[in-house]
């Protein structure tokens, strides 16, 4: 029986700005239900500005000015009656936060304080959760760093003294060292080259495995979500619009824009000619009603100029939000 | 640039009270032209009379009316600072604009000389001019003399948005696309440097007229022009302070205050609107 | 170790630098000018008596002799700077036959204490509040502070000085408001000379803290509201590290480096302030020494201080340079 350790209720989170007289609204998570399940990792895809990165913000409670979180919830398994991590108390969050919730951040460039050494991130991060003596700790940090393939003169080592590709594995290691139950991934590979990137998503797979974690896995990159991911969810404009087990959406998708989507990815072996897609992506500052994928559909009917589709159960495990897909069996 | 001061004159209270401030002081030196007394003569009203109805802010030891005597000090200290401003903005864009797109040899030479005139205590280099020039030491050549020391910190600064403004995109394009150098500068980077190069502006005056009241009131410096330092300098010598005659010394030195926090304000609330960070930070104060 | 060598010979070089042009640039200003200082010096010294001719010729010969202006314009720069390599600035004027030196060595303690202790008072407090009310943007206390701090911060040294003059010598005379120590206690270490020297110290060093405080708080603030939105810290944020843990090691320690930086730089304009406001407070320092010797027209002290403190500003601005790496560890390898 899988049980859901994330559970995301019509979450709605917009970027408020009233700066020399211009008030904007920016609608980047509008209206997002889903479940990431025990054991599973459940992907996330999306062009940029479909909302993403800013969803698994507010899942894990990153919401600061002018971000705000105007309605929903987004519940863990681990923190029964705490509706968000953003409302609810700062104690309360705090003693989950990296024991059994982490994250993997956009960008391994600088997500390392530059000023301190390896080891001492890590004894900020995790030292807390871990319990016994120093040496202890040092000990576990050493294994868990060979698990990620680093040996311990990274401890001692600033982070502009390591590669690319070395200080997303510290982040990786330091995302897992504490065995969390919930790990979200945001665009860990994008900037890395494809061969480190094979050998990280090896890692993180092989890390799943053993702890037996949750992670949410965050990329615009399907090729990545074909290899990693069990469950994928493609956002567009702020709303999720299609999600299923990853082959079958890959197989068989069912919204226009999955189908443009995995139709763009290049195949080896075939030189046709692939087209984009007509008009620019969505302004979320001011969006078209209805639907939100109309103005560039090439099925669009009339009903979607009006009326947003939900997202409804169509075939096994698989849900779409497209009134040209009529609720399945 | 006009409609940079429009927003921040709208929106940013900083900048509203800064402009406040600066308008009274200008008014104050504008008055100057309308004055009933000569700047120069002395002994023209009943000495050491407090504050009235015909002297507004009283008259000073040596028989003149303060609040006159004032607009006339306001205004030479004020075209003092500009003509300071405006002689070191020109040597800190030409050595800065230098450095920055030449590179090389070139910067580095420059920015040695920019370097060493950062960190030489300026105060006694003056002194050291005063002393051997005596009373041939003017408020022009001052104000010359201070220009040439005093446009290290902002050429730096210049130097450092002349490098980026090298290697960024637009300049590329505008190279491919046929534009001269003199049309790339004009057009393109220079509304960027502006605003960077006017709110330095007024940090220097604030430093230039700074130094001059400093220098006056040591009296290194032309006593006879009416000048906020000089008023401050004759009060000394006649023991204002201690003869009770608070007046002399309490009205220059609020005025030049408001001068110095108003040039300020000015200065703060344009460079957070240029700056794109603080600005970020700015939005902050959004609710629905 | 090489790299650090390497920069520290790099600092040393640009040291060396200042310090000759520094010095150059007095010497020429002294010398290219169309005052000539023996006569200066032999008008203000006979401004009140009849002098027989043949002792202003003694005067003006011995002069001369004294101010090196004796021989071609070569021959005098080197002996010029043979002088200063041994420290020596001949005799004073104003004082005389005190050489310069020994006035200079006087005063200097009292300058450097001065100097030293307020700077690092108003740099350490400045960036301890400024961090804090960049971190906490919400606390009142902290706001009520930097409204103040903008208000103090672009005021001139002499005019703080001039009004807490005002304020504590007429107004509430609860401090002293002249002088290094009190006139009848004998220097050394003991109690009532070092307290007298505490209590005369409170004024002058008050001036200059009150509004290097404000700059050092304002730069602060500003980079600490920066860093705070940097990565690093708000991957810090996400992991749960504590609160205090993040704005010391985290947001102030990122801030320090482009701080100490800026103390490097404003050495020069605190020394000005220092100049001024020893004045103001008849503080027995270096600044003092300055504004007297140039109303005595002393020319050898003045040129003596002028070097004096060219080189010793320069040498602050060193010390802070090879400090710098050990900050931030990334210095060196750009």
């Amino acid at each position: 029986m899988n049980t859901a350790v994330l559970q995301v209720e019509d979450l709605r989170a917009y970027f408020r700005t009233r700066y020399f007289g211009v008030k904007r609204e920016v609608r980047a998570v509008d209206g997002v239900t889903f479940e990431v399940r025990a054991d599973e990792i459940y992907g996330l895809a999306g062009e940029s500005s479909s909302g993403k990165t800013t969803l698994v913000k507010a899942i894990a409670g990153l919401v600061k000015p002018p971000l705000q979180l105007v309605d929903g919830a987004a519940r863990f398994s681990f923190l029964p009656g705490v509706r968000t991590l953003a409302t609810a108390s700062p104690d309360v969050v705090r003693a989950v936060r990296w024991s059994r919730l982490s994250y993997i951040m956009q960008g391994s460039m600088s997500v390392l304080n530059p000023l301190r050494r390896i080891r001492s991130t890590f004894d900020d991060f995790a030292r807390d959760h871990i319990a016994g003596s120093a040496a202890e700790f040092e000990r576990a940090v050493l294994s868990h760093l060979g698990k990620v393939r680093l040996d311990s003169s990274v401890l001692d080592a600033y982070p502009h003294e390591l590669s690319g590709g070395m200080r997303q594995r510290v982040t990786i290691a330091l995302a897992t060292i504490c065995n969390p139950q919930f790990v979200i991934a945001d665009e860990p590979t994008t900037a890395l080259d494809v061969i480190v990137q094979r050998e990280v998503l090896g890692m993180i797979r092989q890390l799943q495995q053993e702890i037996g974690s949750s992670v949410l896995f965050v990329t615009h990159d399907l090729g990545v979500h074909a290899a990693l991911t069990d469950r994928l969810g493609i956002m567009y404009g702020g709303r999720l619009v299609e999600e299923a087990p990853t082959a079958q959406l890959l197989r068989e998708p069912r919204h226009p824009y999955t189908r443009h989507l995995i139709a763009s990815l290049p195949r080896i072996g075939t030189q046709e000619r692939r087209d984009g897609l007509p008009g620019g992506p969505p302004n979320l500052a001011d969006p078209a009603t209805g639907c939100r994928f109309h103005p560039r559909c090439p099925i669009a009917m009339d009903v979607c100029r009006t009326v947003a589709p939900d997202l409804r159960p169509s075939g096994d495990d698989h849900r779409v939000a497209c009134h040209a897909e009529g609720a399945g069996p | 640039m006009w409609r940079i001061f429009k927003d921040l004159l709208k929106h940013n209270g900083e900048f509203r009270a800064g402009a406040l401030l600066i308008s009274i002081v200008v008014a104050m030196a504008a008055l100057s032209f309308i004055s009933p007394y000569a700047p120069d003569v002395s002994y023209v009203v009943a000495p050491d009379v407090p504050p009235n109805a015909s002297n507004w802010l009283g008259t000073t030891s040596r028989g003149q009316d303060v609040f006159w005597q004032l607009t006339f000090a306001i205004r030479n200290t004020l075209l003092f600072g500009l003509l300071v401003a405006l002689l070191s903005r020109l040597v800190a864009l030409m050595v800065g604009l230098l450095a920055g797109y030449c590179g090389g040899w070139v910067d580095r030479v420059l920015m040695s000389v920019n370097d060493t005139f950062n960190v030489i205590p300026l105060f006694p280099l003056l002194i050291l001019f005063y002393f051997v020039l005596r009373d041939r030491m003017s408020t022009p050549l001052l104000a010359v003399l201070m220009a040439s020391l005093g446009w290290a910190y902002d050429a730096r600064l210049i130097r450092s948005i002349a490098m980026s403004l090298k290697s960024r995109e637009f300049t590329a394009t505008g190279i491919f696309s046929g534009m001269t150098a003199r049309e790339i500068l004009l057009e393109q980077h220079l509304p960027y440097i502006m605003p960077i190069v006017f709110s330095t502006a007024l940090n220097n005056m604030n430093w230039s007229i700074g130094l001059q009241v400093t220098l006056a009131v040591l009296g290194f410096m032309d006593i006879e022009t009416p000048t906020i330092g000089s008023m401050i300098y004759w009060a000394n010598q006649h023991t204002a302070i201690v003869a009770g005659i608070w007046w002399w010394i309490a009205f220059p030195v609020a005025l030049v205050v408001m001068t110095f926090v108003g040039l300020f304000l000015l200065a703060v609330s344009m460079n957070e609107y240029i700056d794109p960070r603080s600005r970020l930070a700015g939005m902050e104060g959004a609710s629905q | 170790m090489t790299d650090y060598l390497n920069y520290a010979m790099k600092r040393l070089g640009q040291f060396a630098l200042v310090v000759l042009i520094g010095i150059n640039l007095a010497y020429v200003i002294t010398h290219a000018t169309p005052i000539d200082p023996v006569e200066q010096s032999i008008s203000v010294a006979t401004y009140f008596g009849d002098t027989a001719p043949e002792a202003i010729a003694a005067m003006r010969a011995s002069l001369q002799e004294l101010y090196g202006l004796r021989g071609g314009a070569l021959t005098q720069y080197v002996a010029f700077w043979g002088r200063i390599i041994r420290g020596d600035f001949g005799p004073s004027l104003s004082a005389f036959p005190t050489p310069v030196s020994t006035l200079i060595l006087r005063a200097m303690p009292w300058t450097v204490g001065l100097l030293a202790t307020s700077t690092i008072i108003a740099w350490v407090l400045g960036n301890l509040l400024g961090g804090l009310a960049g971190y906490y943007r919400d606390n009142r206390v902290l706001k009520v502070f930097g409204i103040t701090a903008m208000a103090l911060h672009p005021v001139p040294y002499y005019i703080v000085a001039l009004i807490l003059l005002i304020v504590f010598g007429y107004l509430w005379p609860i401090l002293p408001i002249s002088g290094g120590a009190a006139m009848n206690v004998a220097h050394g270490w003991n109690w009532p000379f070092i307290s007298s020297v505490l209590s005369h110290s409170i004024l002058p060093a008050l001036s200059l803290i009150l509004i290097g405080l404000g700059g050092w708080f304002l730069g602060m603030r500003s980079l600490s509201s920066n860093i705070v939105t940097d990565d690093y810290v708000v991957y810090a944020e996400i992991a749960g590290v504590r609160r205090p843990r993040i704005l010391f090691s985290y947001v102030m320690r990122n801030a320090l480096a482009p701080q100490l930086t800026g103390l490097a730089m404003s050495l020069g304009g605190i020394f000005n302030g220092a100049v001024i406001t020893e004045k103001v407070f008849g503080y027995p320092g270096m600044g003092t020494l300055l504004v007297d010797a140039v109303y005595a027209a002393d020319y050898g002290l003045v040129l003596g201080v002028t070097t004096v403190s060219i080189i010793g500003v320069s040498l602050g601005v060193l010390i802070i340079d090879l400090l710098h790496p050990l900050i931030d560890p990334r210095v060196q390898v750009r």
